[in-house]
């Protein structure tokens, strides 16, 4: 695996520069793979009458599983040798079983902080009923690619 | 028919004013049942089809890191509690589970993480949280009901800060004729 592995650094980054774009399909398989992955049995998130109970259309991600695809298009961007310093996140609308989530983001600022070289980007959460979970994230990256 | 459903977790209710008196007051600190695992690890990390060498591959997370790492998106599953247990009742960690309020439901609103270390395989979550704010009655597209935010801190068995985190979430109900 190691072969493969893209690193991005931070003197390559730069504001304004777009973060990869990731889809990923969520059929009802995965929402019941999300509640097991993440011992969140939480019912909204297997029980179709539940969710509707809860003026829900459908079963739905929980929130580790949003976050673990907000992390994922990060680290797809800049690599595994990220370590995610901080991810705020906004649950707009919920990622219901049979939508295919889309992230995109962009690079906002790139800045050094305490001995670390950071990078805020924004990552936007979208399914085809639009934008349902707008995120924000500082990323520290090594510097410079050791030569 | 109107479905009948047991509570996901074992809410407690009341009234708003019973809900401002657990203000600020911090919860009892849960020790995780789960150790991290790269067992669960594999498992996330394939619901959300995420690559990462730090997760799978022990050569380059050993050279990274120091090890195979958890993601982050796990640090909420460490401490979750059994569906079923011999000795101990099923009690879920988050303090807001705790709140008197009417609402018979919950959904998640925003969620802010800030994260100090990486967790390795074998370390062992704590987490205590508190209610730090609970909004008055608001009415929003799902229903009625209050916002709570709550911050949480967890630990290593070693009692290192691996992430503090603020949490809002809306406890609710559906008005009856709108579900």
């Amino acid at each position: 695996m190691s072969g493969d592995i893209t690193l991005k650094y931070w003197n390559e980054i730069s504001e304004g520069d777009a973060v990869a774009t990731v889809t990923m399909a969520v059929p009802f398989e995965r929402v019941i793979l999300d509640a097991a992955a993440t011992q969140d049995y939480f019912p909204g998130h297997h029980n179709p009458a539940y969710a509707r109970h809860q003026g829900q259309k459908e079963i739905y991600l929980n929130t580790m599983a949003i976050e673990g695809f907000i992390d994922r298009v990060a680290t797809d961007w800049a690599g595994p040798h990220t370590f995610i310093r901080k991810r705020q996140m906004q649950m707009r609308s919920s990622i219901y079983a049979g939508d295919t989530l889309q992230g995109e983001g962009r690079v906002e600022k790139c800045y050094e902080a305490g001995g670390r070289h950071l990078v805020d980007v924004t990552i936007n959460i979208s399914t085809a009923n639009g934008l349902c979970v707008p995120a924000v994230l500082t990323l520290d990256i090594p510097g410079e690619r050791p030569s | 028919m109107t479905e009948k459903f047991n509570e996901p977790f074992p809410l407690a209710y009341g009234t708003y004013d019973d809900a401002v008196k657990m203000l600020n007051k911090p919860g009892e600190k849960v020790l995780a049942e789960f150790s991290v695992n790269w067992e669960m690890i594999k498992i996330y990390c394939s619901m959300v089809e995420d690559g990462n060498a730090s997760y799978w591959d022990e050569g380059y997370a050993n050279k990274q890191w120091g090890g195979i790492v958890a993601p982050l998106g796990l640090l909420l599953t460490w401490p979750m509690s059994l569906q079923w247990h011999p000795k101990k009742e099923r009690k879920h960690y988050f303090i807001a589970m705790t709140i008197p309020l009417p609402g018979d439901t919950i959904i998640n609103v925003a969620t802010n993480t800030e994260f100090h270390r990486h967790l390795y395989l074998g370390d062992r979550v704590s987490v205590v949280d508190e209610l730090t704010d609970v909004s008055e009655e608001k009415k929003t597209r799902l229903g009625v009901g209050h916002f709570l935010t709550t911050k949480a801190q967890f630990f290593n068995q070693r009692e290192q800060l691996i992430a503090e985190q603020t949490n809002s979430l809306f406890r609710y109900y559906v008005p009856e004729g709108e579900s």
